[in-house]
């Protein structure tokens, strides 16, 4: 089925295209973002249950202008035909009485030239099998609940079952002097945690699935339950790591947390427009084996973050940043590639209508090779599988790379022992850790379940993947 | 858009009990590349969150199912009545055991008072952007980047029992890089997330200057070296991180849902405690702290509490849902926490070897099992004399297995909403070294 654009958007396209023209008089660039997201979260657990209203829930706009020296913004949340003027006034003492007044106080201004924009009308809606509106919300509790109550029939150890089933329908619109674009889509996830407790050790496991689905992703995380529940149980007898360089085999969850920590941060092009990515050194050089090439691009793979334009009206590309272990070049938003003379990539984001833009990843991730896991496994002496995203932190000037990692999975004389170490924390030099893959197995894939911060804010949706891959990395 | 919710309330059938939260947003912001000027934005926008609660019985138990909802200023009223209807209907499906809603107080909490409500917030901005760049006076250091923002926030709670309250706050935020260069070696930087509420004329100037010679460190530090059987010394940042394993804890929540253990006059260190033991109080009124508040989000008043007195636990923590079921009386929810400082001052900490910690790429700590780790990014190693800047590596270990001998610093520090010891020294942490 197809997704539905929000009516009230659709609405209020008149509104801003009088805005435009109000504000087009006075500024040589104006364009105005509207979005509106609505979402519900849905969660069970032993003692309860809760449903509000998605974390990621919005409505409003954001205006951008040329202030004749670079750009201003103005973000709202109300509108009405009847009162643009005082909209155009606020505009105004943004875009012109706040810069007077801090070029007044000696504070440089930076320049930027004007955006130029190509003529483009388009419009993009996803299909879904099972539109979540359509459904009832008994429909959606009745089955998490049933996943949590089958989860309880697996361990006397259990102590608390949380089933998270998050759906979020996405409109926005952008108008510009020369764009006018529109675009719905809808992304559910969903994630099952079982705390388990023995003694007084208590420890937990989580995993999840997500993607530009509907209501169908339920019937899929039913089949992860007994595993979710059989893992928290191993991590009871998880010993802590000896700290120290091993071959590592990485799942493709950590394959994911690795592209978007170690080269997806490092490659986003404000931080080369602001000296803080060392990636700008290394164009056309070697920064992995030639076994990795690497992407990211709303275009680049069907997930979370694929959609038709992003939060400046760039419309979304897939970017090939690694190509066989070359570094070839960055993603980018709007005002960075118009600060370097590059072309923008289509990774502008805002965290919301409320928030600047950035540049950001989208789908991030590695490609395939042509190792089979077996193989891979058989090929370590002594080293550890590694599997469950704890976290993960960028370092793009420095690269280093910190991935908290929830289990290692020993591995000795080319097997598994089914001995688990836990936590972990993998660091190291990223060109380093890149250039010792040795090994990349047949198929990618890509998950979504958590958001990417820059720094500690401006979370975003992103999605991130790969095959497994063979690699050494000191564990701690 | 209170009122008007207020009157549609009124009108539709099947509702036990209401809350609306309404978050008025006035903000400035300023983005900087070095010292010049790259973006400047503003905005004016309203949140509105409405809980709908819906009572039931099942076996003559009685439970209280809720849905939150946001509505958004631009809602006609159709709008509004299709998304409450829908939400109260879905709150049927939400079976949690029954509790109350906060009724209103006669209580007057003390007048949250800072200086950003005496002046305009572009006069402020125009200040603050003169303090971020008087410590950026280094031939060798400078700041990279800087983003500035202030928004003026404007909270009314009200509810279906008759709260009706509402507080002005402001919350002011600085994020900037430093980078530092020598003659040899790479140039490095680092990254330092400020928050305050009120004006502090020293707050940002000593910020970026301690940021700065801590990247002058770090552009000197050496890879950190492999090393066992080291004591660790926790400094800055990461002390306020690891206390939140105690905050947490304590709470209300953590332990109806078995989350937690802790219990009500035991030691939460454990028996033996041969180190310092940790005293805590949350202070809702803690000065030139963002999480200060006069009421929590159910429009609960709010004063201070004790949590740990000598390492045992007093009471616990949570909003009025959660010490219902625990039958406790309510603190609300309180996220501003202080901990004592402890026995030793920081020159006897730093007697004999150790490994100082004072920036991490991300210093974390798991709640649930007492985990703790992070990749080293500064670090001060001294054996014997010699005092050695590295950078590199990780260290990891778990809360329930130091924290019996664990030693607090006299000194504190104060980190927006924490305030505690400047330093904390641990035993029997593994630490990952490069070389």
């Amino acid at each position: 089925m197809q997704v539905p654009m929000s009516k009230y958007l659709i609405n209020q396209k008149g509104t801003l295209k009088k805005l435009v023209d109000m504000l087009s008089k006075e500024f040589k660039y104006v364009s105005i973002l509207g979005t509106n997201v609505k979402g519900k979260n849905y969660t069970v657990y032993k003692t309860g249950a809760s449903i509000a209203d998605s974390p990621w829930n919005e409505r409003g706009f954001v205006v951008r202008v040329y202030n004749g020296y670079n750009y201003s913004e103005y973000s709202f949340s109300q509108l009405s035909v009847d009162t643009l003027d005082l909209l155009v006034e606020k505009i105004r003492e943004k875009a012109n009485d706040d810069v007077n007044n801090l070029k007044a106080a000696d504070i440089k201004i930076s320049n930027y030239p004007v955006i130029e924009e190509e003529k483009i009308i388009k419009s993009h809606f996803r299909e879904v099998e099972i539109l979540p509106e359509e459904v009832s919300p008994e429909y959606r509790i009745k089955k998490i609940t049933d996943i949590m109550n089958e989860a309880f029939t697996y361990s006397d150890l259990l102590i608390d079952f949380s089933v998270n089933y998050e759906e979020c329908h996405i409109s926005k619109i952008f108008i510009s002097q020369n764009k006018d674009l529109e675009q719905a889509y809808i992304w559910t996830k969903a994630s099952l945690a079982a705390i388990v407790r023995r003694d007084n050790d208590t420890k937990y496991y989580y995993d999840g699935i997500s993607g530009l689905k509907g209501l169908e992703l339920l019937d899929e995380l039913q089949t992860m339950v007994k595993d979710v529940v059989i893992n928290a149980e191993k991590l009871l007898d998880a010993k802590r790591i000896v700290p120290g360089e091993y071959d590592i085999i990485c799942s493709p969850e950590i394959a994911g947390l690795i592209a978007h920590e170690a080269f997806g941060h490092g490659v986003e092009m404000d931080m080369f427009v602001k000296n803080r990515a060392k990636a700008v050194e290394y164009i056309d050089k070697y920064v992995a084996s030639d076994l990795v090439s690497m992407h990211d691009g709303a275009a680049a793979a069907e997930s979370v973050s694929s959609y038709l334009f992003d939060d400046e009206g760039t419309l979304g590309t897939d970017t090939l940043i690694i190509d066989k272990g070359i570094l070839k070049t960055g993603i980018s938003d709007l005002l960075s590639a118009l600060r370097l003379g590059t072309k923008p990539t289509g990774n502008g984001r805002r965290e919301s209508f409320e928030r600047k833009a950035y540049a950001r990843m989208t789908n991030t991730f590695f490609e395939a090779g042509n190792d089979k896991l077996e193989d891979m496994i058989g090929s370590i002496n002594e080293g550890y599988l590694l599997d469950v995203t704890l976290s993960g932190m960028e370092d793009p000037k420095n690269w280093g790379i910190q991935c908290m990692v929830l289990m290692a999975k020993e591995i000795k004389d080319g097997k598994l022992t089914g001995n688990i170490m836990s936590p972990v924390i993998m660091t190291g030099y990223v060109p380093d850790l890149l250039k010792s893959i040795s090994m990349v197995s047949e198929k990618v894939q890509i998950a979504a379940l958590g958001a990417c911060g820059k720094g500690y804010k401006e979370w975003v949706k992103v999605s991130d993947g790969g095959p497994y891959i063979k690699a050494r990395a000191r564990l701690g | 858009m209170v009122e008007k919710i207020r009157k549609i309330l009124l009108n539709i059938d099947g509702i036990n009990g209401w809350k609306i939260n309404e978050k008025t947003v006035e903000s400035n912001e300023l983005f900087f590349i070095r010292k010049e000027l790259d973006m400047n934005r503003g905005k004016d926008v309203t949140h509105i969150s409405l809980t709908l609660y819906k009572d039931f019985e099942e076996n003559g138990k009685k439970y209280r199912g809720s849905a939150t909802i946001s509505l958004h200023p631009t809602m006609d009223d159709e709008e509004i009545i299709k998304e409450i209807n829908d939400a109260i209907f879905a709150a049927g499906f939400v079976k949690n055991e029954y509790y109350p809603l906060v009724k209103p107080s006669e209580g007057v909490p003390p007048e949250t008072k800072t200086s950003f409500s005496e002046d305009s917030m572009s006069n402020w901005m125009t200040k603050l952007t003169k303090d971020v760049f008087i410590a950026d006076k280094y031939d060798r250091g400078w700041i990279n980047s800087a983003e500035l923002f202030l928004d003026k926030v404007k909270v009314r709670i009200v509810n279906s029992e008759g709260v009706d309250v509402m507080y002005e706050t402001y919350r002011g935020e600085l994020e900037f890089i430093t980078n530092w260069k020598e003659d040899e070696g790479e140039e490095v930087e680092l990254y330092k997330d400020l928050l305050f509420s009120d004006y502090d004329e020293s707050l940002i100037p000593e910020s970026v200057d301690e940021m700065l010679k801590i990247s002058r460190d770090k552009a000197l530090a050496r890879p950190t070296p492999k090393l066992d059987n080291i004591p660790i010394i926790l400094t800055g940042e990461p002390v306020r991180e690891f206390f939140t394993y105690y905050y947490e804890k304590a709470a209300a929540r953590s332990v109806y849902e078995n989350w937690s253990t802790a219990k009500i006059g035991e030691s939460i260190q454990g028996a033996d405690v041969e180190g310092d033991r940790v005293n805590i109080v949350l202070d809702p009124h803690m000065e030139n702290s963002t999480h200060s508040a006069p009421y929590d989000e159910d429009g609960l008043i709010l004063s201070k509490v004790t949590l740990y007195e000598d390492g045992i636990l007093k009471r616990y923590w949570g909003n009025l849902r959660y010490s219902h079921y625990l039958d406790i009386e309510p603190t609300g929810i309180i996220r501003n926490i202080v901990v004592e400082g402890g026995s030793k001052s920081l020159e006897e900490m730093k007697e004999g070897a150790y490994l100082e910690l004072i920036s991490f790429s991300d210093f974390q700590v798991d709640t649930i099992t007492g985990d703790f780790a992070g990749e080293i990014r500064l670090g001060w190693y001294k054996d014997g004399d010699k005092l050695i800047p590295v950078t590199g590596g990780s260290i990891s270990g778990n809360i329930n297995e130091v924290h019996k001998e664990m030693y607090l610093s006299k000194e504190v520090q104060k980190l927006n909403n924490f305030i505690g010891p400047y330093s904390v020294k641990l035993f029997n942490v593994n630490i990952a070294g490069v070389e």
